[in-house]
Parts: structure tokens; C-alpha cells; sequence
């Protein structure tokens, strides 16, 4: 009876049905490009009959000239580069901190009861307003940027990965002490994977602000990154040139978001079925 | 109290529990008294939030009686039994584990042989009907299935009793009383033994030896029936046909309509 509920289709109708998908698929990808086009001619329209307006607002072709001109320089690569190796580290370190403070605070409802404020009262703080003292400590190079991206993730990691470890169903950790479980092996083998889907969310959130951490942390002082690029060409308002920069600002902000996503796919497979 | 091979697998003498809730005390449990023997299939029915499956947590050792005391096989219980089984409505199973893996757990975690474990959660999946479904992640199978799962993963570290509490509630009747049937084979042939918390008068009656009736809060026994039914006792079909069956079901359900005193 099972054998013959799950039938293959025929042949011809598994591909008929695999084209509607895959069209499906691309009539978003072409409408989703003639709205960026439709977006980019405008732009151009509106700035190449007037040069205060383009002046003001930049125009595509002027910024994909700085986008080949940063290429050739060999700037474009290093800026993203060094803006991405700062979020990088930010984001590891403070997602590592966090989630192990947070998961840990699960371990004790007293603790957890005693922190709960301060942490309330660090993850208010504007970090921003930090950045002055994280040059004084770490310099101007590249740790107190990691600094900066780290302070910007490590609040939500903790605030997240607690949530997460907080929510197992109480009735599970009945079931495993039944079992025998000790502390630790519930801790192991129930909370941290049950938090895991919280914690994954978490990281998807903290890229962008590990990467607002970092350019905040450019902006105030540095001689390189993407930050850099941006501050200094807005200071000698260099509109277009701005414009190039966020534009792989926002390049690498979807290859760390893409790259959070896969290693999520990764480590947890049993999200990709049913 | 001494232990010995007499001593029944579970007795619970004079146990009452109380919660605060503010300033007031909410008490949910009275000086309730119950004795499981061996290889007995014992339900305990009563009113809907008359504090079954606090009895049963408490019974399990996961909370603490307010007064009386709980022995399992003659010996005062101290923090959780060791060989008892639990089961809830819920199937608790962990999604991230498959099917073997959920039911592994039990084993893994008193640290058995990986492989004998392994093998041994995957004979218990097939006895339940499960064969083939061992690697399939739990968000793939059937309520049924599910619960198959659960099942396997409560039986498979032998406990020689099994704490139910409304374990088959969410089912279809079809599943109910396969999985029924299946549970009364497994328990009967092994002369393991059952405290059945359940809601369900005709599930009672069809699986039990004996069947408790509760009260409202503050809940106590009120009523105790032997349930003697002919017929092999791990069919619950039969069960329900035969004579004597409906006059037990007509009984019960009028004692849980009895007015509250």
C-alpha cells in the first residue's frame, strides 16, 4: 500500500511541470530587472538634462564610471576587502560571545534574573556613541573597528540566543530528565539545538549591523574600507563616487547575507525537508 | 518498607499536592492512594483539569508531593525512577534527530553501547511498524507515525513501567486503536506495566485491567473497577463489542457526571 503512494509522474509531465516552475522563477527575475532598469533610466533621464541635479543626486553612468575606475585602481577590492574583513571578525567574535553568554545564562534563572537589567541598559546604548572611546583604546586601525562591529552584535546574539534557549518546551526537559539526562546533556542535546533556529536569525540579522559597526567605526578615523571611501568622497561632495561605494557596500552586505544563509542550510538539514 | 520481589512496581499512599498560586494555596491532589502490580494495565479517568497529569508528575519523581509518599517496587522514591517509561499527548520528538535518532535518545543518554543501541531502536521501530521510516526526519511522518515514533523511543530502554499520559489523544480513531492494540501486545507479552492517564472512558475500559475514577480538584479515587472483559485483551475492537463492555462505559461516565461535592 505505501509502495504505491508516492508514484513517480511520467516523464513528460514531470518536465512539463519543471518548465512551469523554472518560468514561473525567471517571469520574477525579468520583472524584478525592468524594475531596476526602469529605476536606473529615470535616474539618468532626470540628472543628464540638468547639472545641478546631477550634481546633487549623482547619475548611473557617472557611478558605474567611479565603479571601473575603483576597479582598475584596485581600490574597489581593497575597500571591500578590508570593510569585510572587519565585519567578519566583528561578527564572529560577537556572535560567539554573545550566544555563549546567552545559552550559558539558561543554565541559571537566578543569574540570568540578576543580568537581565544591565543587559537591558547595554543594548541601549547608541553605539555610535562609543565609537570615540573604542579609537582611544584600540587605535585607529583595524581593531577598533572589529571592536565597533563586535559591540553591535554581541547584545542581539546574547538577547537571542537566551530567547532561544529559554523557549524548549519545559514538557522536553521533563521527558529527558525521565530519561536519566543529566543537566549538561540536556543542556547539549536539547537546549542548544533546540535554540539553534533563534540563534540562525540572530545571525541574519547581526550581518547588517556588524557591517553598520564596522563603517561607523571607519567614518570616525581610518585610511581604508568602504566607510572610508564614502566619508571621504562625500567631504569633497563627490556624489557619484558615494554612490559607488554603497553600491558594493550593498554587494558585500548580500554576499554575508547569502553566506549566513548557506552555512545555515549546512547545520540544519532537517529544515530542508517536508 | 523493604524491597523484595513482592513489592508491587508502584504504590502511591496518601499523596497530596498543593500549588501556591499568591497568597492562596490551589490544592490540586488529596490524599490519593494507588497500587499498580505487575503486569497490570491500570487507567485513572477523570474531570477535564482534575489534576491527572500532576499526579502523574508526581508520580514520576519530577514533582515533589506536599505530604504522603510515593514507593516504587517498595522503595520511597527519590528523585527519578529508573525504570519507568513516559509518555505524553505530545510526542516530544526532536526534530533535528530522525526517527532512530529520536528513539536512540533514552539509550544514549545512560550511555549505552552505540551500535547494540542503535540496532536495538531500529528492531523497535520495525516492531511498531515503522520499518523503512528509521532515517525519515519527524517533520516528514504522520501524527500516527509520530507517535509510533514516541512509542518505540518510551519502550526501547525496557522499563518495566510505563507512565501514559493521554498518550493517543491526538489521533484519528483509526490510529487510536491501532497503536492501542499494538501498546496492549507490547505491555501484555512482556509483563510490563501501565499507569494510563486518559480522558478517553472506552480507551479505559478496552485497555485496562483496572480503572481508577477520579475527582474533581481536590482529586482523590472515587471509584475503583475491575474490568473483567473476555477475549485476548489486545484487541480493542473486540474489547468494545463484547459483553459487559458498554455497562463499564455507562458506569464510569456516570460516576465523572456525579455532582461535585
Amino acid at each position: 500500500m505505501t509502495d504505491a503512494a508516492l508514484t513517480l509522474l511520467p516523464e513528460a509531465e514531470r518536465r512539463a511541470r519543471r518548465r512551469t516552475r523554472l518560468s514561473r522563477a525567471s517571469a520574477i527575475l525579468v520583472c524584478q530587472i525592468a524594475l531596476l532598469a526602469v529605476f536606473l533610466g529615470l535616474w539618468e533621464w532626470a540628472t543628464a538634462s540638468d547639472r545641478a541635479v546631477a550634481f546633487l543626486f549623482g547619475s548611473p553612468s557617472a557611478i558605474w564610471g567611479f565603479l571601473v575606475q575603483m576597479w582598475r585602481d584596485g581600490s574597489l577590492f581593497r575597500d571591500t576587502y578590508v570593510t569585510g574583513v572587519e565585519t567578519i571578525l566583528g561578527f564572529v567574535v560577537g556572535n560567539v560571545l554573545g550566544t555563549v553568554l546567552g545559552l550559558s545564562l539558561w543554565y541559571s534563572q537566578f543569574v540570568a534574573r540578576i543580568v537581565q537589567p544591565f543587559i537591558v541598559a547595554l543594548g541601549s546604548i547608541p553605539i555610535i556613541a562609543l565609537a570615540p572611546i573604542m579609537i582611544i583604546w584600540f587605535g585607529t586601525g583595524l581593531i577598533s573597528k572589529v571592536a565597533m562591529a563586535t559591540l553591535s552584535v554581541v547584545v542581539v546574539a546574547l538577547v537571542t540566543a537566551y530567547k532561544g534557549a529559554m523557549s524548549v518546551d519545559p514538557d522536553n526537559v521533563n521527558l529527558f530528565r525521565t530519561l536519566g539526562a543529566s543537566k549538561l546533556q540536556i543542556f547539549r542535546r536539547l537546549v542548544i539545538p533546540s535554540a539553534l533556529s533563534d540563534i540562525f536569525a540572530g545571525l541574519r540579522m547581526t550581518v547588517g549591523f556588524a557591517l553598520i559597526g564596522a563603517i561607523i567605526g571607519e567614518f570616525m578615523s581610518s585610511s581604508e574600507g568602504l566607510g572610508h571611501a564614502i566619508f571621504k568622497a562625500g567631504s569633497l561632495y563627490n556624489i557619484p563616487k558615494v554612490f559607488a561605494a554603497l553600491v558594493a557596500t550593498i554587494a558585500l552586505a548580500l554576499f554575508l547575507t547569502w553566506l549566513v544563509g548557506k552555512l545555515e542550510r549546512l547545520l540544519t538539514p532537517w529544515k530542508n525537508v517536508g | 518498607m523493604t524491597g523484595g520481589a513482592a513489592a508491587p512496581p508502584l504504590r502511591v499512599v496518601g499523596v497530596s499536592k498543593s500549588y501556591e498560586v499568591g497568597d492562596s494555596l490551589a490544592r490540586v491532589i488529596r490524599d490519593l492512594t494507588l497500587q499498580l502490580d505487575s503486569g497490570e494495565i491500570v487507567s485513572i479517568v477523570g474531570p477535564s483539569g482534575c489534576g491527572k497529569s500532576t499526579l502523574l508528575n508526581v508520580v514520576s519523581g519530577l514533582l515533589p508531593p506536599t505530604s504522603g509518599e510515593v514507593f516504587w517496587h517498595g522503595r520511597k522514591l527519590a528523585g527519578v525512577p529508573a525504570n519507568a517509561g513516559y509518555m505524553l499527548q505530545k510526542d516530544l520528538l526532536l526534530p533535528w534527530r530522525t526517527a532512530l535518532g529520536n528513539v536512540v535518545l533514552g539509550l544514549e543518554i545512560t550511555g549505552a553501547d552505540r551500535t547494540d543501541a542503535q540496532d536495538r531502536a531500529g528492531a523497535m521501530l520495525d516492531r511498531l511498524g515503522l520499518h523503512g521510516f528509521a532515517d525519515a526526519y519527524p517533520g516528514t511522518l504522520s501524527g500516527g507515525m509520530r507517535q509510533r515514533v514516541a512509542l518505540a523511543r518510551t519502550l526501547v530502554t525496557d522499563p518495566e513501567v510505563l507512565l501514559l499520559d493521554e498518550p493517543f489523544a491526538s489521533l484519528d480513531f483509526q490510529s487510536k486503536l491501532l497503536i492501542e492494540n499494538d501498546t496492549a501486545a507490547l505491555v501484555r507479552g512482556e509483563r510490563r506495566s501501565v499507569l494510563l492517564i486518559t480522558h478517553d472512558v472506552e480507551e479505559a475500559v478496552s485497555m485496562s485491567d483496572r480503572v481508577l475514577v477520579l475527582s474533581q480538584r481536590p482529586t482523590y479515587v472515587i471509584r475503583t473497577y475491575v474490568i473483567d472483559l473476555p477475549g485476548s485483551r489486545t484487541d480493542m475492537m473486540e474489547a468494545r463489542k463484547s459483553h459487559g463492555f458498554q455497562d463499564y462505559v455507562r458506569s464510569i461516565w456516570n460516576d465523572l457526571q456525579a455532582p461535585k461535592r
